[in-house]
């Protein structure tokens, strides 16, 4: 075993930290709010059009799609870097991370040429139309109805909770066309569609994240379904996968830590109780990294991660949680807007539990996959 | 970056399995506290196990996998800190090692020929004679507990020693809780699996496997931090891993304490030896508040 970076490894890292200290405007902590301000999705079509000439938008993707074959370890390490700088990357660390390779597996020629390319140069946002009003966690249950009209689809129904909706060009939509689990589709909807509104929902998280989407009679061709019909669910079984630990949220929660205790420190707040909690805190973010370094690892190896996919998951759960809770103990301030960096941790934070996929889930899988414990029969 | 054993490490992580096994069942007739076996100190002496940490192919990071391992079973013998602190002393020391920390009674004390003293900052040796040290048989611990019975000349450590052997001493509890958590976890699962109550087995309640899913995701942590601290020898690396195997076992301790009911609560069921050297070894070095503070000195700048 090796716990550290090699040469090269740390080199990478340091290009990163280096594009993004010249790239990233002085007022960004006042961009970085949220996890989906539309400010932040402006300035990220920019900053990824920027990424991806300097060869750090999608270093893992294949060399055929704008990338250089990079391995797991170099895309994690991407996605720490920018999660740590607040994701400037905006919604289209999506793409990068599992829109795109998803594609690439199940698209299309069509549907590659016309939606790859554009990610790898960083020009396109999505946005993912899973969840619905009586649909969460109980995802296989969705009710969106896409109807077989001659060679297209009637599609009506609603989606909700969807990030980045308001300013998307494309929705890598679910919609049932036939019944059971096995009964859902995958459409690649442009949002320009007719019959598609889209509505903000105000929220803690900030201003533009979450919305409603409504789809009434919208017309899709039959060429922009992803797979055959009723294949959502295997495919989107490698989705939840490769995003249960996509965000390394534990590098923000990390450094939100590292800032506020050099906060108190300065005045002389450093004491009793907060060393204790930040302690524990910071034991917390440690284990969610080399949990999640585990699986890394793993996928570096070409070994399939299973069920410790989700352990990784709930420990960064776990890490989030403390870290935030240490923030409001301490430094309340922040909460009203006194140290943007960390309120931009803060909105990020307290989704950790729910935002893809709820931490009950995460658990209902470890005992099931992992622990093997006994179910009732269904 | 690689988390994978090297084939040295492969190596040795397979013979401790296989040795491991020969003491995989407590006896049946086994209704005590303290269940020692001297056949695996002397099969893990023989094999020179607790020199593996010295080989450079293999590392204090093969010496933690073992400690792991052999802390899983329901037999201990003093593996940790021979396996893990005695090698980073510059000195030749005697095995078994025990610890009086405070002067409060010590896991394997009775029978150590070199004892660890901690009396607050200061780390100490000692090598006791037989009547110095007596054993404490009836304590619920479930490692050998000992104390001494006269005050002992000991030879006080300078400072970056006294902080050598407790980085290691860190380490080493770290990862022989990831072992006794397994264990416990282990042996939970397998009794609410078997065990029905309302018709079914407990493990379908999912209050139950929520709880459990939590200590198992709680044992992969401490495990991986124990490891890297191991691998890193750092003493801001240590003190993360012993807070967070302390802290973990407290949760740990309870829930398995908790879903075993009754049964739980006997000497027939073998969870109070894990439980129970977990319990040993929350205090040492502090507890959380000591690990805290290190973690504060060292992790924050
Ligand atoms: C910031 C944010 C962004 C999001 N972005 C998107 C997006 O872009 N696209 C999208 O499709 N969705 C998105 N979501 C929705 C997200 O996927 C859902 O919130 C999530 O799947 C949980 O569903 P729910 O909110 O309906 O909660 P519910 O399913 O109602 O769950 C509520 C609580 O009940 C628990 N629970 C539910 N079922 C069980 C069970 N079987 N056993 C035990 N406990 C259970 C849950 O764990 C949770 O604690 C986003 C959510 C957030 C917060």
């Amino acid at each position: 075993m090796n716990f550290d970076w090699n040469t090269e490894q740390k080199a990478y890292r340091e290009s990163i930290r280096t594009f993004i200290r010249e790239t990233l405007p002085e007022n960004w902590e006042h961009i970085a709010h949220g996890p989906a301000s539309r400010e932040q999705t402006a300035f990220a079509r920019d900053f990824c059009g920027k990424l991806s000439q300097a060869g750090l938008l999608v270093p893992h993707w294949p060399t055929e799609w704008g990338g250089r074959a990079a391995d797991p370890w170099e895309a994690f390490i991407l996605a720490e870097e920018m999660w740590m700088a607040g994701e400037p990357r905006g919604g289209q660390y999506m793409n990068v991370n599992w829109i795109g390779p998803i594609l690439m597996l199940f698209g299309t020629e069509l549907q590659k040429q016309t939606h790859i390319l554009p990610m790898a140069r960083g020009e396109t946002l999505w946005c993912q139309g899973f969840s619905e009003p009586e649909s969460g966690s109980d995802l296989a249950s969705l009710r969106t109805r896409a109807v077989k009209d001659g060679d297209s689809y009637k599609i009506n129904g609603q989606k909700i909770w969807t990030s980045y909706a308001g300013d998307a060009d494309t929705c890598f939509l679910l919609a049932r066309t036939s019944e059971g689990k096995n009964g859902i589709s995958i459409f690649l909807v442009p949002m320009n569609t007719p019959g598609i509104t889209v509505r903000d929902i105000p929220s803690i998280i900030g201003e533009g994240d979450i919305h409603e989407v409504f789809f009434d009679d919208v017309e899709v061709h039959e060429k922009w379904r992803l797979g055959e019909e009723g294949q959502a669910w295997e495919i989107i079984g490698q989705v939840l996968s490769l995003e249960r630990v996509g965000i390394p949220r534990f590098s923000l929660a990390s450094k939100t830590l590292r800032d506020t205790v050099a906060l108190l420190k300065q005045e002389g707040r450093f004491i009793g109780a907060a060393v204790d909690q930040a302690a524990k805190a910071h034991a917390a973010c440690e284990a969610a990294r080399w949990y999640s370094y585990f699986i890394i690892d793993k996928r570096a190896k070409n070994i399939q991660a299973g069920p410790e996919a989700s352990v990784g998951r709930f420990s960064t759960v776990i890490c989030e949680r403390l870290v935030s809770e240490f923030v409001v103990e301490h430094v309340p301030e922040a909460i009203s807007g006194v140290h943007p960096m960390l309120l931009a941790h803060h909105q990020r934070g307290i989704v950790a539990g729910i935002a893809s996929g709820a931490a009950e889930i995460q658990l209902n899988i470890i005992a099931t996959q992992f622990l093997e414990l006994p179910r009732e029969a269904r | 970056m690689d988390l994978s054993l090297n084939e040295d490490q492969l190596a040795v992580e397979g013979a401790i399995e296989k040795l491991a096994e020969q003491f995989g069942s407590s006896p049946v007739d086994f209704h005590g506290f303290a269940l020692v076996s001297d056949d695996l100190d002397r099969e893990l002496e023989e094999g020179g196990y607790f020199d593996i940490a010295t080989i450079p192919e293999m590392g204090a990071l093969s010496a933690a996998v073992s400690v792991e391992r052999l802390a899983r079973l329901p037999y201990t013998a003093e593996v940790a800190l021979s396996m893990l602190v005695r090698p980073h002393l510059d000195m030749e020391l005697p095995r078994p090692f025990g610890v009086i920390e405070q002067g409060r009674p010590g896991r394997f004390v009775a029978t150590a020929k070199t004892l660890i003293i901690i009396d607050d900052d200061k780390v100490g040796i000692a090598h006791p004679t037989a009547d110095q040290v007596e054993a404490i048989p009836d304590s619920l611990f479930a490692y050998p507990m000992g104390r001494l019975t006269e005050s002992l000349e000991v030879k006080y450590l300078p400072d970056d020693v006294a902080s050598t052997v407790k980085t290691w001493m860190r380490v080493a509890l770290a990862a022989e809780m990831a072992g006794l958590m397994q264990a416990a976890l282990d042996s939970i699962v397998e009794h609410v699996s078997v065990r029905k109550q309302f018709g079914r087995p407990l493990g379908v309640f999912q209050a139950l496997r929520h709880r459990l899913a939590e200590c198992a995701v709680l044992t992969g942590g401490v495990r991986w931090l124990a490891l890297k601290a191991a691998w890193s020898g750092d003493a801001g690396d240590a003190a993360l891993a012993a807070l967070h195997a302390q802290d973990s076992a407290t949760r740990l301790v309870y829930d398995m304490h908790q879903l075993s009911g009754a049964m739980g609560m006997t000497l027939e069921m073998d969870l109070h030896l894990w439980t129970y050297r977990m319990k040993a070894l929350m205090s040492e070095l502090g507890g959380r508040g000591g690990q805290a503070q290190v973690v504060a000195a060292a992790c924050f700048e």
